[in-house]
């Protein structure tokens, strides 16, 4: 395929996720609103927060390392916008995938903590240093027990490392139709919740009110980016959960029906998840990965190949 | 400037009566002893003494100090509550002028010890033995010597200069990088 | 190019940031402004939001009069805020410094402390011992308006 097609592929798939993003953001907000009898912002609220943003001046403090504070949510934004690339272009077309890609995508999506880490590190602020902290923690957490369950999919779906692979291995019946596939599931949506940096899990993030500790000395357009990464990454995981445990998009009418309540399914349970549960510390998330969540997803893991 | 009132004409009743003998020697004047309430003036050079034999008793615990300006110098109120009979007994403390010099209890009761680095701040009572003299509640552009609650001090006419302004950048706001 | 310019006004307005700074108050305004965010004023359906940096903040609520140690503090607060941005001076204490005007520990009035860094500072003035919400929820819809002329 031609750079051309590819270049078109790109922006609509980023354009698209980053859109798609955003609504699912007010959905988010709404749903919070009104868990907490409130009216909440109207369906156009996270799209005027960007545009705002954009708009205002971009401050560096004088201690911050220049290049990595502005590069930071650049590239955070770019590899959130690939990986969506890749996983829409799967699931609608599935010829186009390549072997490795499930990796890849993998790859990609560690990228936007890592970016939060190094900007936060190069704020040259204590609130920002101790944010990053927390955040390098967080993400050695939570990783482990994702790949392990991914693996168990990959395992089930007979060895396949290509997204278009798995979605065709499950044409049969998705991971989810199995003991490993339940248990897979439910680690995974707790791990996405980590990745999106929502309550329970969020405590980089959320450490003064809703968006300081590692963003405290951002402003303007940088901030702006860094939303949409947010955004973007709250539309691509529930995708990645679906290709991998879920069964992936059928292009038939009822197939089209049961993605899109499936994925609501899941950005709902994040928002529940969310309203409902305080923040852990630190210390109790990386317990709760490590010394939790780890062993059960090496049961699922022994489970998916033994064929269960 | 306290009206002389001799022992004898106060009679020591009660629980605040009780407190107050323990005290002995130290009370130069007792001033009042109700059923719940008592003042009395302290030996200056006996205050860590009483203030070792206060904390000691059951119950007792420095609930405040307060310090006032008077002629003579700066008074110093230490109020010693009893919570578990309702009582409050304050033991006054005279610094006399000029060096305004008394004898700090704070290494015997710590509760005194911010109290007292208040009382310098903003009477400029001096506490001899102070583990910890600095400012407190001051801010750090104000002159020192200058004591706000005294009774020469006019609240308005005689303020320091306020602090500096922080220097705004001087780099355009569009283009700026700031600190 | 005046497009864009107008439709950006248009968000500024649809969503400020706020972020609230005690400059010496009572806490009696700090608590008023938090019950603005309770189920009963709920400002978030306007889009406003408590932000936790004052980078992230298009307005700043300020209470409490300001005494001499607030003084720098505020304005450094201030310079730190990204531009354009509207000052919220809220309370009588805010305002004028009310019954403390002359306390020896008494700093600048706080629209004096910001225009002494910034002549140009938009302040709006929300009266009242603590204001009630609905003054503070007018002050907004009026600021609302304000930014759409800048």
């Amino acid at each position: 395929m031609d750079v051309a097609w590819m270049l078109t592929v790109f922006i609509a798939a980023a354009a698209g996720t980053l859109l798609w993003g955003l609504v699912l953001k007010w959905v988010d907000r709404k749903v919070t609103a009104r868990v907490q009898w409130r009216v909440g912002p109207p369906v156009y609220q996270p799209i005027a927060d960007v545009i705002k943003l954009m708009g205002k001046e971009n401050l560096m403090p004088s201690t911050a390392r220049g290049t990595g504070f502005l590069l930071a949510p650049v590239i955070a934004l770019a590899a959130t916008g690939v990986a969506a690339a890749i996983l829409w272009a799967a699931v609608l077309m599935p010829g186009t995938t390549f072997l490795g890609d499930l990796i890849v995508v993998i790859y990609l999506l560690i990228v936007p903590a890592l970016m939060t880490i190094l900007g936060a590190s190069s704020s040259g602020n204590p609130h920002a240093s101790v944010g990053a902290s927390r955040e390098m923690k967080l993400m050695l957490s939570y990783e482990l027990p994702m790949i392990i369950v991914i693996l168990a999919a990959v395992a089930r779906s007979g060895w396949t490392f290509q997204l278009g692979g798995l979605i065709a291995a499950q044409h049969s019946g998705p991971v989810l139709y199995s003991l490993s596939g339940v248990l897979s599931l439910i680690i995974a949506v707790l791990c996405m919740q980590a990745k999106l940096g929502q309550v329970p899990f969020d405590v980089a993030e959320a450490e003064c009110e809703i968006m300081s500790g590692v963003y405290v000395e951002y402003s303007g357009p940088s901030l702006a980016y860094w939303l949409m990464t947010r955004a973007m990454l709250l539309a691509v995981m529930p995708l990645l959960l679906i290709v991998v445990f879920w069964g992936g998009l059928d292009l038939s009418f009822p197939g089209v029906l049961a993605f899109a309540g499936k994925y609501v399914l899941l950005v709902a349970l994040v928002t529940l998840i969310r309203n409902t549960n305080p923040r852990l510390r630190i210390d109790q998330t990386l317990k709760f990965f490590w010394f939790g969540l780890t062993p059960l997803a090496i049961v699922a893991a022994v489970l998916a190949l033994a064929g269960v | 400037m306290t009206v002389a009132l001799s022992k004898t004409e106060i009679p020591l009743t009660g629980f605040v009566g009780q407190v107050l003998q323990r005290l002995g020697e130290a009370v130069v004047e007792v001033e009042k002893c109700d059923r719940r309430r008592g003042f009395a003036r302290i030996d200056p050079a006996r205050t860590v003494e009483v203030a070792e034999k206060m904390i000691a008793m059951e119950g007792c615990r420095l609930a405040t100090a307060t310090g006032v300006d008077v002629r003579d110098g700066i008074d110093v109120l230490y109020h010693w509550a009893f919570e578990p009979q309702g009582v409050v007994v304050t033991l006054k403390v005279l610094a006399a002028g000029p060096d305004l010099q008394v004898e700090s209890i704070a290494n015997v009761v710590p509760a005194a010890n911010w109290i007292e680095r208040e009382m310098h701040d903003l009477l400029g009572a001096n506490f001899r033995n102070h583990p910890d003299m600095r400012r407190l509640i001051l801010d750090d552009s104000w002159p020192e010597g200058v004591y706000p609650l005294r009774k020469d001090f006019d609240q308005v006419a005689d303020r320091p200069p306020l602090p500096p302004n922080q220097t705004p950048p001087d780099v355009p706001p569009e283009k700026r990088q700031a600190e | 190019m005046a497009l864009l310019r107008e439709l950006w006004k248009r968000a500024l307005a649809k969503s400020l940031w706020v972020y609230h700074v005690n400059t010496g108050a009572c806490n009696n305004c700090d608590i008023e402004v938090l019950e603005l965010l309770t189920p009963r004023y709920d400002i978030e359906r306007f889009g406003m939001i408590l932000v936790g940096s004052p980078r992230h903040a298009d307005v700043l609520a300020v209470t409490g009069s300001c005494t001499r140690q607030a003084m720098p503090r505020l304005q450094e607060v201030y310079m730190q805020t990204a531009k354009p941005c509207v000052v919220l001076a809220i309370g009588s204490c805010a305002l004028h410094q009310g019954i403390f005007c002359e306390g020896y520990h008494m700093g600048a009035k706080v629209d004096e402390t910001i225009k002494a860094v910034d002549p140009n500072a938009i302040i709006m003035y929300v009266p009242g011992c603590p204001p009630k919400p609905e003054a503070m929820i007018s002050a907004a819809a009026q600021g609302m308006e304000l930014v759409k002329t800048l």
